[in-house]
């Protein structure tokens, strides 16, 4: 498979093979897909990037619909519901946006193909320890494209400020720092209020992100450092038409359980890509959806009182897939509201707890908005259920030197 | 209306608050097992070890989740009463703990099922149900078998191996004994095990809770308890839903005290880790799963068995051996050749394992 990308300045190459074969098949197939996907709705270049000094485009105009089977948004909304609910892109179609009401369904069913491969996959081998990872990864990401698919749909059937969305377009910080309070309820452990801080540099494609909670009385501190290389997308000083990327991360951790006598140190590897909803259709202007997919691996190791016991190795398949949307108005650019699932089980929000059969293989679900006053300073609220209850806040302060189209900050 | 709408506002909080103890209700339930009152008499079984099947003026049934069982009884009204038991030993007997002196056996049918007629005056009594041998500290062997779920039709095959083991004291579950735990399934489940020679202790999977609250604590006693046999100490744990419950943990620290300087063994049905961590059928939080661990490591446990998983794995927690054995018929984990199976199991009150092997049924 080759996939290409154009940056200003460079000649296309093949994405780093090397960098694909150390992923498993079901991520590189989603991948896959999405690009397919693009390419076959969308005839423009995977990424088209201007230069931050390029002038800013106005504003496109949308494209115009065919003949629409209403005009009433409020009636395509009731179709996104009925009989939108199963075949998504309803409300599009029945405005007569039907390039995008087909992509839409084609998500769908790339979705639902892969919710159905990957639960009829664990149910017939038994959850085999060979199938386990790919087939839940498939159905995580299956159930994040139907259900994107669908809130695409109602999306952008009732947006229509699509044009303020690319008025705050902008580059990505160079910097960005994070300090704030987070509140974790478990019953296992006596933690409770923590302080959040990290720091996020970035130079050309990559980025370093170390980030650290700790604890209030330090019974508990989890150290983290994530480095990432962009291998699709923009890096500060670059302006696109679509805020979209494809990362490659590795990270490191360290979480200390100081009262429980444990740690956890541990490595992961991800891709981790955000696809702009736009691709599929001008009423999808700023929404977006958040895909990651990788594998950690990790050392438990136990301070036993008395004696010494061995360590543990632990590892986790990591899968997370978000849903956004840009937010506009008195939002400053970058602001923006996801809603998400994650996977991983190893932090503090972990995984679900139902009091039924299926309990303990679910990730968390989680929802954060991060709103900019202005260029350089805003806030992150966000909160997380899992087999704990996390949420906070953060101050988020970053380089406010990039330009934004049409002069506005 | 703005106050109608904060309190719409917290549901969602509240539910989700709910779903960080998904085993609370079950925990608090265990404290309602082997106790009953009534105008005759009252019964209260130490630690919950047995679940009240019956209680009226002419009959006390109880099923035993434990090898030996005490019993209080405080008598309202003179009463002859026939105590049924079942799920005991093939060798149990009832002493009057009074008077130090064993009663006459009224009947037995098959070798798990006793009764005995009581003459009993106003006051009360204390008896114990145990085999002759339970106080020895000698070396004894016990097997394990967990996850028969929907496969229920077939276990007489497993049961037919089983008994056909020499001088097993017991069997003991993991849990997931029927698909769903729904009342006509844990009455299949009795019936079946009408032909099995020796009792089966157990804790209950996640394949019990469609009920809600579960019926199985109703029929087969405490979810969360522990046992001694010969000296050794059994600890079995819920962890149905992917954790333990607080209360539950609270208990856990008592019961790993009480097993400190004996040999101890912690069963549970979903293991803290599962060994292939990418599948992640183990606990819903990974801290949680090395918090339990270490503190197992610290109490000297010596053996952890669990279920859930319809395979074999040998492995080890923190230096604790365990063994997952998921080969009660449950669809099979199709990497695993072993299929069907049980565990034996010889223990050394003075050693820890003497030895284990894998019993395969489907050969």
């Amino acid at each position: 498979m080759r996939i290409s990308r154009t940056r200003e300045g460079k000649p296309e190459t093949a994405l780093g093979s090397c960098v694909v074969r150390r992923v498993s098949v079901a991520c590189v197939r989603v991948v896959a897909a999405l690009v397919l996907l693009s390419v076959a709705i969308q005839s423009t270049p995977v990424h088209a990037v201007e230069a931050a000094t390029s002038p800013a485009l106005p504003p496109k105009a949308a494209s115009p619909p065919d003949e629409p089977l209403t005009r009433d948004r409020r009636v395509a909304a009731g179709l996104v519901l009925v009989p939108g609910v199963a075949v998504h892109g309803s409300g599009h179609y029945a405005l007569g946006q039907q390039k995008t009401a087909l992509a839409l369904l084609i998500t769908e069913g790339i979705g639902l193909a892969l919710l159905i491969g990957g639960v009829s996959t664990v149910l017939a081998s038994g959850n085999s320890r060979h199938l386990a990872g790919p087939a839940v990864a498939a159905t995580v990401f299956g159930s994040g494209l139907v259900l994107a698919s669908f809130g695409a749909d109602l999306y952008g059937t009732l947006a229509t400020d699509g044009d303020a969305v690319d008025r705050l377009r902008r580059p990505p910080p160079r910097l960005e720092s994070e300090f704030g309070y987070r509140y974790v309820a478990d019953p296992h452990f006596d933690y409770g209020h923590f302080v959040v801080e990290s720091l996020t540099l970035r130079r050309g494609y990559f980025r370093l992100t170390p980030s650290a909670w700790f604890a209030s009385d330090a019974s508990n501190v989890r150290y983290r450092v994530e480095g990432a290389y962009r291998l699709l997308g923009l890096a500060p000083g670059e302006l696109g038409k679509r805020a979209e990327h494809l990362d490659v991360v590795l990270g490191g951790m360290h979480h200390r359980y100081l009262p429980e006598r444990f740690q956890r140190s541990g490595l992961e590897l991800s891709l981790d890509t955000r696809f702009d909803f736009s691709r599929f259709g001008d009423t999808l202007r700023g929404s977006f959806i958040d895909l990651a997919l990788g594998y950690a691996v990790a050392k438990v190791t136990y301070d036993v009182r008395g004696q010494r016991v061995p360590a543990d190795t632990d590892d986790l398949l990591l899968a997370r897939v978000g849903l956004g949307v840009a937010l506009r108005g008195r939002a400053a650019a970058g602001s923006e509201a996801r809603v998400y699932y994650d996977h991983r089980h190893d932090d503090y929000a972990a995984g679900f707890l139902t009091p039924g059969r299926v309990s303990g293989v679910f990730g968390k679900f989680g929802a954060d908005l991060r709103w900019f006053f202005t260029p350089s300073l805003g806030v992150l609220v966000d909160a997380q259920v899992g087999s704990a209850l996390v949420g906070g806040f953060s101050l988020l302060l970053r380089d406010g030197s990039s330009r934004t189209p049409g002069g506005s900050p | 209306m703005n106050r109608r709408i904060g309190r719409v506002a917290w549901l969602p909080l509240l539910v989700a608050l709910g779903c960080t103890r998904p085993a609370e209700e079950r925990t608090r339930r265990d404290l309602d097992v082997g106790h009953a009152q009534s105008a005759a008499l009252d019964v209260e079984v130490a630690s919950g070890l047995a679940a009240l099947r019956a209680l009226n003026r002419s009959q006390l049934a109880l099923w035993l989740s434990a090898p030996s069982v005490e019993v209080s009884l405080v008598v309202h009204e003179a009463l002859n009463l026939e105590l049924h038991v079942e799920n005991a030993m093939a060798a149990v007997e009832l002493t009057d703990l009074d008077v130090g002196r064993s009663l006459p056996l009224a009947s037995g049918q098959g070798k798990t099922k006793k009764s005995w007629l009581l003459t009993l005056t106003p006051g009360s009594w204390h008896f114990r149900l145990a085999a002759p041998n339970a106080a020895e500290n000698s070396r004894f062997r016990f097997a394990l078998l967990s996850d028969v779920q929907e496969a229920i039709d077939r276990v007489q095959d497993i049961y037919r191996v089983i008994n056909a083991e020499p001088e097993l004291d017991f069997l003991l579950g993991a849990g997931d004994l029927t698909d769903e735990g729904e009342v006509d399934q844990l009455e299949e489940f009795q019936r079946e095990l009408a032909t099995l020679d020796v009792p089966y202790y157990t804790t209950l999977g996640n394949h019990e809770l469609a009920e809600r609250p579960p019926a199985y604590q109703d029929w087969f006693g405490r979810a969360n308890f522990q046992f001694v046999h010969r000296g050794v100490y059994f600890t079995l744990l819920d962890s149905a839903s992917a954790t333990i419950d607080p209360l539950a943990d609270d208990w856990l620290d008592s019961w790993l005290a009480n097993g400190r300087k004996s040999v101890h063994v912690v069963a549970m049905h979903i293991p803290p880790f599962d060994p292939v961590g990418t599948r992640n059928a183990g606990f819903a939080s990974r801290a949680e799963a090395a918090a339990l661990v270490a503190k197992l490591a610290e109490a000297g446990v010596d053996l952890t068995l669990y279920g859930h998983i319809h395979a074999y794995y040998s492995f080890q927690n923190a230096g604790i051996p365990a063994f997952i054995s998921g080969g009660g018929g449950a669809t099979p984990e199709h990497a695993d050749e072993i299929g069907r199976h049980f565990m034996v199991f010889e223990l050394d009150p003075a050693s820890g394992i003497s030895s284990s092997k894998v019993v395969r049924v489907d050969l």
